[in-house]
């Protein structure tokens, strides 16, 4: 094993250990990589509007289309 | 009495559970749990997400505006409507109204947790999965690949609970995809 695949071997590892922190502690972590996902996505946005296959499905959150106010 | 702006802009989950449990408890709501990336977080690795994404049962399904009652009870309350959220502090909370048996069943079955001392309701993990089978994005089969390596669900679990609500062709299609040749 190279020390590349090791480095990514400890990351994969280390990601996966954080499904044992608390709950609250896993919801303040996802608050903060918001600033990160909003600066993302104005760009996916040009690139869904410019018709970019590579913009694919992705967007945040998992809801069913919602549920317009009549 | 609307809290103070300054402590809406800090307000974080623990006040959106708060905030359900008054609506549940004032009837404004028949039941409601928490559901998508924010409730998959109870079993695995946090994952990147704007929004919480919350189920409801109402008390009167079939009037036209089936939100407003929800949205009126947000608003007298200091948190305002942005798009089809309301903003809760950090989070745009999403209200979606039960639309499927499956999402019923969720609801039915959905486990109250703890957050923070404060008891919340949300789905649990082998409805998680199969509501994410059934809308069946990239970022859904994520989900259910996430839940299913957390331990949190088995593929079994998932099976039968596709069966039950008509997704085993659904089911057969992402084992095939994603876990037969994995084994």
């Amino acid at each position: 094993m190279t020390e590349t695949e090791r480095r990514f071997q400890r990351q994969a590892e280390w990601q996966k250990s954080r499904r044992f922190l608390p709950w609250p502690e896993k919801i303040r972590l996802a608050e903060q990589m918001r600033p990160a996902i909003e600066a993302f996505r104005p760009q996916r946005d040009a690139r869904r509007r410019s018709g970019s296959t590579a913009a694919s499905a992705e967007h945040e959150g998992s809801a069913p289309p919602p549920v317009r106010r009549r | 009495m609307s809290p103070p702006r300054d402590l809406r802009n800090i307000a974080g989950v623990r006040d959106v559970a708060l905030l359900l449990n008054d609506m549940r408890a004032s009837g404004v709501v028949s039941d409601y749990a928490l559901f998508g990336a924010a409730a998959q977080m109870r079993y695995t690795e946090p994952v990147a997400t704007l929004d919480a994404d919350v189920l409801v049962a109402v008390p009167a399904p079939d009037r036209l505006d089936v939100l407003g009652p929800i949205y009126a009870f947000c608003r007298a309350r200091g948190y305002d409507e942005e798009g089809e959220s309301v903003r809760v502090g950090a989070w745009p909370v999403q209200f979606v109204p039960v639309f499927s048996s499956l999402t019923l069943d969720a609801l039915h079955a959905a486990e109250t947790a703890d957050f923070e001392g404060v008891p919340f309701r949300v789905v649990g993990a082998p409805h998680l999965a199969v509501i994410a089978l059934s809308v069946g994005r990239a970022k859904d089969f994520a989900r259910v690949l996430a839940l299913l390596e957390s331990g949190a669900v088995t593929r079994e679990a998932i099976g039968r609970l596709a069966g039950a609500h008509g997704l085993s062709e659904a089911w057969d299609r992402f084992t095939r995809r994603f876990l037969d040749d994995r084994d």
